[in-house]
């Protein structure tokens, strides 16, 4: 019973839909202010989802139905499974050593599935998207990975619940990795593909990237893999930068609202700011700048922790 | 760099004194010059050249009702047009996208439109009109004749 | 990965694009070998239609031709046939013409760079520049009564006029723009990343300019001194002082600068034409038959140079109405714009030229 309840309330399935659509409408209503607009309202992200969830499902001919269903699936599959290992309230439902390697693998597979979506849809977009993303997925993933081992070789532990435990009271990693913490955010960015890194679905490029041959259903569930991928993201930074959840319920559940609005505050910003990089620039920057960058952070870790 | 209109015709007269090169005004600033469609390549070749009139704003296309007309309308401070006439069985010139690379629409369009062959010009693709448009030439009198009053 | 070429179709419907145009782009990986151009999905055939309606009825149809531009179609079309009756226009709407005119050319900017803005990705000067932009549109419906189709000209004249209290307010409105346009302006100048977008692409040549006889703000990008206004006196700009806006670079950044600044100028022009508006008749009184002969009318659209022949046989239809836009000249750089760009310059490229499509299918 105990385990039924959270796997699919809290702080599960239920909890982490939530808030998905909770930091949606803050994202648009966070850019939408900086615009000089009023904002959708509350429950604009549950309504789009049920607007797609009515909409009809069209497969073009020569894609493989189970495949293309299957791609979305397998993408709330590994993300749901990630919302095991993140604590929420100080513990989270499963943790082991080196769960921290787990949630990286698995928050790598919606990437693989994005490409493969693209691949097989068999249109020009799609294959543009599919290959962008690739690329993309190339030039952050390691300035992302590097920056979040940062914290573990720090706390001299791969499990993140025990990451989070040793920052209550002391410092947070943050102070300590600061340059770390910006990576990580600048590689979350990158993963979520939010704008100025949303080269693979850049509406004026490639139309919808690799989803623009998905609708109705399939496409709903999409839509849900990548906003819950921003919470758990959000959630994981949390966790290994800013401290957790600290001991005392009340002022550890509101210090976990803040630091998540705060980094909400954060991905928003760079939306708003930013034109959207070029694919070439992006590669230039992620080998040129964010790696070099990643590695000097690690090298003064590893100097600092030893 | 800008020659008067004055110096520019009496040169041109001088480097093709085999034809008359009527001049009257148009409004509200133009003048006009007749030139027969077999010089018009050297014509405009020598405005480029020696007068530097490169910018060449559009070429209209008519159907006086007795014959078509080309006009080239230059530009340079003031306008200056070369006024072509073709009668309908002859309905060629030379195409002047060698010198003026920017001429190829307006000639497509007026190859479309009026059914003047520009020897030289790439026509095989419609250019305003639908792909499954039949023959009719849309400016030319008989099209508008032949339909109904609006 | 293997580099094999795909043709990836741009339009007709796309969202890179605000009216139908179809180019077909062959790419090569990322890079873009080939581009073909269809263009004709709005021709609607306006030249055609002005021979069967009456002169009156043909400045509601050139206005027609584009919702952007419309009044400085419609300007243009009006000298021409008065030019035909030999018509002397008040001073006083010819200022009001040209006072219409210059907003309209900041609207035209205006509304571009909301596009070029939300076509690399930065969706805020979107936000910023068509919020600005209505600033122009309220001065534009009080004017008028119509925010982007205004009618306002009749062939002798315009047909409303403003009294002193009308213009103070018109004068409060553009002071509140003056502001908002000052910061978009500098951040055109300043901002990394919509410059990492638009320095170096497109780049078209003095030489390429004058070949392809490109008019307007993409040729004064790189480096052509030509603008109608001053180049082909007309009042009232013989008797106003503004400056051309030029610039050398050739490239994307350029073209923005300029139809900024040109914006700003086109301000000071505004205040500069309330404040010597002369006094007296707005319009005379016009023959409906014309008397036949020709004559050739050109303007300083926001796109560039506008031109209109018409033939008059003398009756009360024309016989033979020309239009040729601006974007004609800047459509046929395109194909040689797009070779050997990356498919992630495209949109710039193509936001670049401001396509204005139905004004170039008429």
């Amino acid at each position: 019973m105990q385990t039924a309840f959270t796997l699919l309330i809290f702080p599960g399935l239920g909890f982490i839909v939530l808030c998905a659509w909770l930091f949606d409408w803050l994202d648009r209503r966070i850019i939408a202010r900086f615009q000089g607009r009023v904002g959708p309202p509350w429950y604009q992200p549950v309504a789009d989802f049920i607007k797609l969830l009515a909409k009809e499902d069209i497969l073009s001919t020569g894609i493989n139905p189970a495949l293309s269903t299957a791609l979305p699936v397998l993408s709330l599959a590994s993300v749901l499974t990630v919302s095991l290992y993140i604590p929420v309230a100080r513990t989270a439902p499963v943790s082991f050593e080196g769960d921290l390697i787990v949630v990286l693998f698995l928050l790598s597979i919606p990437a693989l599935a994005y490409f493969l979506a693209g691949w097989i849809s068999g249109g020009v977009y799609g294959i543009l998207g599919a290959n962008r993303s690739l690329l993309q997925y190339f030039s952050y993933e390691v300035p992302f990975l590097m920056a979040l081992s940062g914290p573990a070789i720090l706390g001299n532990s791969w499990r993140i619940a025990q990451i989070a435990q040793q920052q209550v009271g002391t410092t947070w990693n943050l102070a300590l990795q600061p340059l770390g913490f910006i990576l990580a955010v600048v590689g979350l960015i990158g993963k979520l593909k939010r704008d100025p890194l949303d080269i693979p679905k850049a509406k004026s490029e490639v139309v919808g990237g690799s989803l623009t041959e998905y609708s109705g259903r399939k496409l709903a569930l999409w839509h849900l893999a990548m906003d819950m991928q921003t919470v758990l993201g959000i959630f994981l930074l949390i966790n290994l930068f800013l401290g957790g959840t600290s001991a005392s319920p009340l002022w550890g559940g509101l210090g976990f609202v803040l630091k998540a609005l705060g980094i909400v505050l954060l991905l928003s910003t760079a939306s708003v700011l930013y034109a959207r990089l070029r694919i070439d620039q992006l590669a230039n920057l992620g080998w040129r700048v964010l790696a070099p960058l990643a590695l000097m952070q690690l090298a003064a870790t590893i100097w600092m922790g030893g | 760099m800008t020659h008067s209109l004055e110096t520019i015709l009496e040169a041109l007269q001088a480097t093709f004194p085999a034809l008359s090169l009527d001049t009257r005004a148009m409004l509200t600033d133009e003048t006009v010059i007749s030139v027969p469609g077999d010089v018009l390549t050297e014509v405009v070749g020598e405005l480029i050249e020696s007068f530097d009139f490169y910018h060449l704003t559009t070429i209209t296309g008519l159907d006086t009702g007795e014959g078509l007309v080309l006009l080239y309308h230059f530009w340079n401070i003031h306008g200056l047009t070369l006024y072509v006439a073709l009668p309908y069985t002859e309905a060629r010139v030379p195409t002047l996208t060698e010198l003026i690379p920017g001429v190829a629409m307006y000639e497509r369009e007026i190859h479309e439109m009026l059914g003047v062959d520009f020897t030289g010009l790439e026509t095989s693709a419609p250019f305003l009109l639908p792909d499954d448009w039949d023959d009719t030439l849309p400016l030319r009198k008989q099209a508008v004749e032949s339909e109904d009053e609006v | 990965m293997k580099s094999d070429k795909m043709i990836i179709p741009i339009g007709p419907q796309h969202p890179l694009l605000k009216e139908p145009i179809a180019f077909t782009l062959t790419v090569e990986g990322e890079r873009v070998m080939e581009a073909g151009m269809r263009m004709g999905y709005v021709h609607r055939g306006i030249e055609r239609l002005a021979q069967e309606r009456s002169y009156v009825q043909t400045i509601h149809l050139v206005e027609r031709v584009c919702g952007i531009c419309s009044h400085v179609h419609a300007t243009t079309y009006c000298q021409g046939v008065e030019a035909l009756l030999g018509l002397e226009i008040p001073p006083r709407a010819q200022y009001l013409r040209a006072l219409l005119c210059e907003l309209e050319r900041i609207h035209s900017h205006l509304l571009w760079l909301g596009v070029l803005g939300k076509n690399l990705g930065l969706d805020t000067i979107f936000m910023y520049a068509w919020r600005d932009r209505e600033i122009v549109l309220d001065i534009m419906e009080d004017l008028s009564g119509g925010r982007v189709s205004h009618a306002i000209n009749v062939i002798g004249g315009v047909r409303s006029d403003v009294d002193e209290a009308h213009c103070d307010e018109i004068l409060r409105q553009l002071d509140l723009l003056t502001e908002p346009l000052a910061r978009l302006v500098g951040l055109v100048e300043h901002e990394r990343t919509l410059k990492a977008r638009t320095q170096n692409v497109g780049h078209l040549s003095l030489e390429q300019i004058r070949r392809y006889c490109v008019v307007g703000p993409v040729a004064r990008a790189s480096g052509l001194d030509v603008d109608l206004r001053r180049d082909m006196p007309k009042a009232p700009y013989t008797d106003l002082s503004f400056k051309v806006i030029t610039h050398t670079a050739g490239d994307v950044w350029a073209r923005t600068l300029v139809r900024m600044q040109e914006a700003v100028e086109s301000v000071r022009l505004c205040r500069e034409i309330l404040a010597q508006l002369p006094d007296g008749p707005i319009s005379v009184k016009a023959k409906r038959r014309v008397p036949p002969g020709e004559v050739v009318s050109r303007a300083e659209a926001p796109r560039g140079e506008l031109i209109y022949y018409i033939r008059s046989d003398g009756s009360e239809k024309p016989a033979r109405l020309k239009i040729r836009t601006p974007t004609l000249t800047t459509l046929i750089t395109l194909p040689e714009q797009l070779r050997e760009v990356n498919m992630a310059d495209v949109p710039a490229v193509l936001s670049g030229v401001d396509l204005c499509i139905a004004c170039a299918d008429r």
